[in-house]
């Protein structure tokens, strides 16, 4: 079977568990939460009142309906109107969504080359002081709060120092710049611990393997070893790691965001959440579900280009 | 046997464990010819295997160590060269493979592209052409079928068995003296145990290299090798050519060695009365005891062994045939 075929019936499996996803999410929605409309109306309401939101908001209808409404919504994006605001939902994650990738992704990427590095570092010179002080390094900045790199951040860095913006967001390009060095800075020391650990310890598996004695025993040098052998078994387990990231790189960064003022996706989710607006929390949760699937079909195609052993069948 | 590929002398190899340092090759000596076979015997932690990483210098430090001693090659001590010159060495002058197969090979590269790498980095001069060439024909000559295509497999595409041809053929790329086989088919089932013994056989036959055979199977000694060295507790007990360790063995462990291989009674159709075995258990290299390691489980212990006159060391009882105990077997 070719890749395409492969990629083609991997990319079907996604309408089944998109089907189900949606499932999950209209019992979430409609069968286990309270009645929005006594959330939207106050404790004074009346039936009657109630009664017509019902309709207006098209919760009248019957279930499997609303369903199909769910289902239809996350194949076409098309998620209806925000109850509080008014305003298209995809037109709000259209804006949301630049003011959090603009944080995210930098942050990131360059995370995962910092944290690589580091790793493929202490591994080639592993048992050394360094390899050791690094570990202790690691677990020393994950042992730490994020609000404590957050607040560290904008008391002594911006607010003491000026160094940063201590918060709020301009957009534009390059305007929002200024806004996002902190956040980001943030971001990538709140990744180094777990990243750095997590691909020392999976390059160092590998290092011990009998192919690694068979590499040396053929006259292979240890840089060749570690970088053309040794890393691309360890880039099986790397890939999985970062490419499941991904998909909460849309999502924004929740509380980096509501420290930094960012309008990013994670400042509306946390909104709508706390405004009982249902249509904009679902669209959220089906658009990270969405991602999350894409994302974890480009892993599995990426294995195949990786590890032979993974065939196609 | 006219020149001597490989000296050993007085190797001592230490290892650093929570239970403080332990000794697993203790002061080894031999040599290895030109076109010999020689087969280093023994039980697991005897440190046969450890002997034949020292002669690479593949020992992982740390834990390990070699404490002492000299491995001449062609008259120049491998243990006094930088790792640099020792890596021009390793898969091009010297070879070596393993007991395990399955796992020897790169999981994630075809069987050519491993050995090319070979050529790549020993033999320059060859063209990324010709390598290919070089490869199948390798492939060819360790006995592989339809070697063209099965240059392009990746290792779990193969059996066992083609696997350690593949790594013979690894070995091999560069017509090495000395190939250091460190129980190649113990992981292998019998018939095709018998197949890759025969193509080393042959093929040193065929390259005229130097094998040092280690193995715990007297059988595979016999088949394969012209001399032999038993190893215990880190030590060499007895060294001979193979006619006369098989036929008259003067060390007690030797001795008991070839009377625990069982043998078939053909004319009764049936295995010939118990088993016997040698009593009692390998000491444990933290605690050996003084004199002689395996006094405990000798039959004809004396005084001397038990710590009297020290270690016993290896002396030569006759021509080439050198035994380190204080009682030998009269013959």
């Amino acid at each position: 079977m070719n890749i395409y075929v492969y990629i083609f019936r991997r990319i079907l499996y996604v309408i089944p568990v998109l089907l189900g996803v949606c499932l999950i999410i209209f019992v979430l929605f409609n069968l286990v939460s309270p009645d929005p409309t006594l959330m939207m109306l106050g404790r004074h309401a009346t039936l009657k009142q109630m009664l017509e939101l019902r309709h207006e908001l098209g919760l009248d209808r019957s279930l499997p309906l609303q369903y199909l409404d769910i289902v239809k919504s996350a194949f076409t994006f098309d998620f209806g109107r925000s109850w509080s605001t008014k305003q298209e939902i995809v037109e709000m994650i259209r804006n949301g969504a630049i003011p959090s990738l603009t944080v995210t992704v930098p942050s990131f990427i360059i995370a995962l080359a910092i944290s690589l590095v580091i790793a493929l570092f202490v591994a080639f010179y592993r048992g050394a002081w360094y390899d050791r002080f690094s570990v202790l390094i690691c677990v020393g900045m994950m042992s730490l709060p994020s609000l404590a790199y957050i607040l560290f951040g904008q008391k002594i860095l911006a607010y003491d120092l000026g160094l940063f913006e201590i918060s709020g967001y301009e957009h534009g390009f390059p305007a929002f710049i200024p806004y996002v060095i902190l956040p980001c800075v943030i971001w990538i020391m709140l990744s180094i611990g777990p990243d750095v650990r997590f691909y020392r310890t999976v390059i160092l598996d590998e290092v011990y393997m009998d192919y690694v004695r068979t590499a040396r025993a053929k006259g292979l040098s240890e840089t060749v070893i570690l970088f053309k052998h040794v890393l691309k078994n360890a880039m099986i387990p790397i890939i999985t790691w970062v490419v499941i990231q991904i998909p909460f790189l849309i999502l924004g960064a929740l509380l980096l965001e509501s420290f930094f003022g960012i309008p990013g996706l994670g400042g509306i989710t946390l909104n709508a959440i706390n405004s009982a607006d249902f249509p904009v929390v679902r669209a959220m949760t089906i658009l990270s579900a969405v991602a999350y699937i894409i994302f974890s079909v480009i892993t599995d195609v990426l294995y195949t280009l990786v590890d032979p052993r993974v065939r196609l069948k | 046997m006219n020149e001597k590929l490989l000296e050993v002398k007085d190797l001592v190899v230490q290892f650093r464990t929570d239970r403080g340092k332990v000794t697993a090759v203790n002061g080894v000596d031999f040599e290895l010819y030109k076109g010999q076979t020689l087969g280093i015997v023994g039980e697991s932690g005897s440190g046969k295997s450890v002997t034949a990483l020292s002669i690479m210098r593949l020992i992982p430090n740390p834990p390990g160590e070699i404490a002492r001693g000299k491995i001449f090659f062609k008259g120049q001590n491998l243990l006094d060269i930088p790792l640099d010159e020792m890596r021009k060495i390793r898969g091009n002058k010297i070879a070596m493979i393993f007991q395990e197969p399955m796992t020897s090979l790169n999981p994630v590269f075809t069987v050519g592209n491993q050995i090319e790498e070979v050529f790549a980095l020993h033999q320059q001069e060859i063209s990324k052409s010709e390598r290919r060439d070089k490869g199948i024909e390798l492939l060819k000559m360790v006995g592989i079928p339809s070697p063209e295509r099965r240059y392009l497999d990746y290792p779990h595409q193969m059996s066992g068995g083609m696997r350690q041809r593949v790594m013979i053929a690894m070995s091999l790329a560069c017509r090495p003296d000395i190939l250091i086989a460190d129980e190649p088919s113990t992981a292998l089932d019998v018939t095709i145990q018998a197949q890759i013994l025969e193509l080393m056989k042959k093929l040193q036959s065929d390259l005229g290299m130097a094998i040092i055979m280690i193995t715990h199977d007297l059988g595979v000694v016999a088949e394969t090798c012209d001399h032999v060295a038993v190893m215990y507790c880190g030590q060499i007990v007895e060294k001979s050519d193979i006619k006369t360790v098989f036929s008259r063995p003067r060390h007690p462990y030797t001795k008991g060695l070839l009377e625990s291989i069982p043998s078939y009674d053909s004319t009764q159709n049936r295995a010939k009365g118990r088993l016997p075995t040698i009593e009692g258990m390998v000491p444990s290299l933290f605690d050996l005891p003084a004199g002689c390691s395996f006094q405990d489980r000798c039959k004809f212990v004396t005084q001397d062994c038990r710590g009297g006159k020290g270690i016993p060391q290896l002396e030569n009882l006759a021509p080439d045939h050198a035994v380190s105990c204080f009682n030998p077997i009269v013959v």
